[in-house]
């Protein structure tokens, strides 16, 4: 409890006033026998000297109170026992006292004031002690809900995190911060299961002082430790010693100071994905309801990995979804290319042959079949911007330069172009860029009113960077069938991310990056959760 | 275009030899029967990249035509490959597609091809047109 104290003062909390002399007077555990013997002498001395001062202003029997307040103190911190020699003690003390200078105890009548004394000494003792009782049951209310206050407030702070939808890395590292200042313990750390029977650590928060936990480190799971038990049984366990504990991992935690251990399952798709644990170099350090707090810490990280799994299953859906109709706009496009543009090319060459092969004199023949061949060209066109308007096959020929410039070839609006990309880029890269330029091209025509666009394009690290503006009217809105919002869609479907300005006035802008490699969909959102994967 | 349908003909000593390399058999044979009827010599059709390199090494025509798609491959790299062949110099070659000219802009410049033409344009004159061109180019 006095430690608690410490602690909470260390912590820099306002301590209740009083709370000082309390918590040194409801101790659970007294302290040393010898230091009540001298205090009890002391208190005894010093009233006893008051007691012959205040000797020159009134009658002795009057001052019996101020032994009571020795024997109060003995009692409340040491018990009764020696409540019970003090009280004695302070009796004959305050016998001689009444009766100084002659030797009081010869009278029967100074036994009958010794034992009253004494009697009443005892009974107030026991009244203080039960009051000492309360006040020690009453501290441990406050403690118990102070904490409980404080676990509230810091599982708060965490859910606050995940519904923010922040990077795992980040919960787990407020998490292990807050499940060791709730516990009051000196360690907490958060271990994900591998499919090798091993626990990784994926973060860890220790006291300034405690040798640090290596975050990244592998922890076998063999032997006696928390973690293995959790494992086993999937239900939260306690050591609270890993003295004799078997195992590379108990001695492994020996090693780095600690003694008692909590931890509860992390559960995310009803499996023990991982497990959050608490650790004390103490060892006694964690009260008896510490497994359900600890749990209570382990079922919010279950809840913000179950969240990002899922958010990472739907942009990988999207993505699948996205490419799928990618890969099918392309087999159109190719089976139309193949199939009926080839076939309307060689029905106008042999309409030309059969053109060129008609007598001189007859004219008026030779100009319907002329005719046909010009409308058979004139479909076969029509077929071919259709084509062009499922997939460019620019794009998959030529790559992302050429299949742009050729865009801002046929832009209604004159496009400047500053286009600096390698050769080729991933599919998905190329066909998104493609899009976007070409929805934002199409867009500007039909609603900007601008006199030109500036279409930059470049890989920037791991991106690749869009960049178009137009000096139009502005005033664009995702919201409102511009076509912002299929952009934006399919931007983010590719795991991007677009940002439109367009103020009234002033044109429209979009930014837009794309990840060049598909894993960066998962980067920071997924890797670390799954389980073999660092 | 072809100027007439003897046009072409009458104003050459010998007929201009080419070599098609195209992965659609129909327009092969209607490209063949124009051609021919407009005078031009179809010295050999070929359908993959493998057969119009060895095709043109073989028969050494004026001029190679070139589909742009040829399946999985692309005729960019076969006209990349007929003008590093040095069997006897290179073969001008002419790219063909039925995508537009547009489209293909940038990597027609950047190919050795002699120029491009549109399939439905396909005719002798137009062959003829181009390889002038070309000579006209040589002697500036």
């Amino acid at each position: 409890m006095i430690e608690q104290v410490v602690a909470e003062v260390k912590n820099g909390r306002p301590e209740r006033p009083g709370g000082r002399v309390m918590s040194l007077l409801v101790q659970p555990t007294p302290p040393p026998l010898w230091r009540g013997l001298v205090a009890a002498a002391a208190l005894i001395g010093v009233e006893t000297v008051v007691v012959l001062l205040l000797k020159h202003f009134a009658p002795t029997n009057a001052f019996g109170t101020v032994y009571l307040l020795g024997v109060l103190v003995v009692g409340a911190a040491w018990g009764f026992g020696l409540a019970a020699i003090n009280a004695l003690a302070s009796a004959v003390a305050f016998d001689y006292c009444r009766s100084w200078p002659d030797s009081g105890l010869s009278h029967p009548q100074n036994w009958v004031v010794v034992g009253v004394f004494f009697i009443v000494a005892l009974l107030s003792n026991s009244l203080a002690w039960l009051a000492r009782a309360s006040a020690i049951e009453a501290e441990r209310r406050r403690h118990e809900a102070d904490l409980a206050a404080r676990q509230q407030t810091a599982l708060r702070r965490v859910a606050t995190l995940v519904a923010r939808g922040v990077p795992p890395s980040e919960v787990f590292s407020a998490v292990v911060a807050e499940l060791a200042s709730c516990l009051e313990v000196q360690n907490a750390a958060l271990f994900r299961y591998e499919p090798d029977g091993t626990a990784l650590l994926l973060a860890a928060a220790d006291e300034p002082g405690l040798q640090k936990m290596p975050v990244g480190e592998r922890f076998s799971l063999d032997g006696d430790n928390v973690a293995a038990m959790v494992r086993r049984s999937g239900r939260a366990a306690r050591m609270d010693s890993h003295d004799h504990a078997a195992g590379t991992a108990a001695a492994r935690i020996r090693a780095l100071g600690l003694c008692s251990a909590v931890g509860a399952p992390i559960v995310v798709d009803n499996r023990v994905w991982g497990v959050a644990v608490a650790g004390s170099s103490r060892p006694d350090a964690f009260p008896p309801g510490a497994e359900q707090r600890v749990s209570d810490f382990a079922d919010l990280i279950g809840i913000a990995i179950a969240n990002v799994q899922a958010r990472a299953e739907l942009t990988a859906s999207r993505a699948r979804i996205v490419a799928a109709a990618d890969d099918t706009r392309r087999l159109i496009e190719r089976d139309l290319h193949d199939g009926a543009q080839q076939r309307l090319v060689s029905l106008g060459l042999r309409l030309r042959l059969a053109e060129d092969s008609v007598a001189p004199e007859q004219m008026a023949l030779r100009e319907q079949i002329s005719d046909v061949v010009t409308d058979l060209v004139a479909v076969s066109d029509e077929l071919r911007e259709m084509s062009r308007g499922i997939h460019p096959a620019i794009l998959s020929k030529g790559g992302l330069g050429p299949a742009l410039r050729a865009l801002a070839r046929r832009s209604a609006t004159p496009v400047n172009l500053d286009v600096a990309v390698p050769h080729r880029l991933p599919d998905y890269v190329e066909v998104a860029g493609y899009y976007v330029v070409a929805e934002a091209l199409t867009n500007v025509t039909k609603h900007a009113q601008a006199s030109e666009v500036h279409l930059a394009v470049k890989t920037e690290g791991d991106h690749l960077y869009l960049s178009i503006r137009d000096d139009g009217v502005g005033g664009a809105d995702a919201g409102k069938g511009s076509g912002l919002i299929g952009l934006v869609d399919r931007v983010e479907a590719v795991g991007g991310r677009i940002d439109i300005t367009s103020h009234r006035g002033d044109g429209t802008s979009l930014e837009v990056l794309i990840p060049l490699e598909r894993d960066l969909l998962a980067a920071g959102q997924s890797s670390e959760l799954v389980p073999g994967q660092t | 275009m072809a100027t007439g349908h003897n046009g072409v003909v009458e104003s050459q000593v010998e007929p201009t030899r080419v070599v098609i390399v195209d992965d659609n058999p129909e327009f092969l044979d209607s490209a063949r029967r124009l051609l021919e009827h407009q005078g031009v010599r179809v010295a050999g059709l070929a359908s993959t990249n493998a057969d119009g390199l060895r095709c043109v090494q073989e028969l050494r025509p004026d001029v190679t035509l070139v589909d742009v798609n040829l399946g999985e491959e692309s005729g960019f790299d076969l006209a990349e490959a007929l003008q590093e062949s040095d069997d006897g110099g290179p073969v001008p070659v002419i790219l063909i597609s039925t995508h537009a000219e547009p489209d293909l802009a940038e990597m027609i410049e950047t190919s050795p091809a002699i120029g491009f033409l549109a399939k439905s344009a396909l005719s002798a004159g137009a062959i003829t047109a181009a390889i002038s061109r070309l000579g006209h180019n040589h002697l500036k």
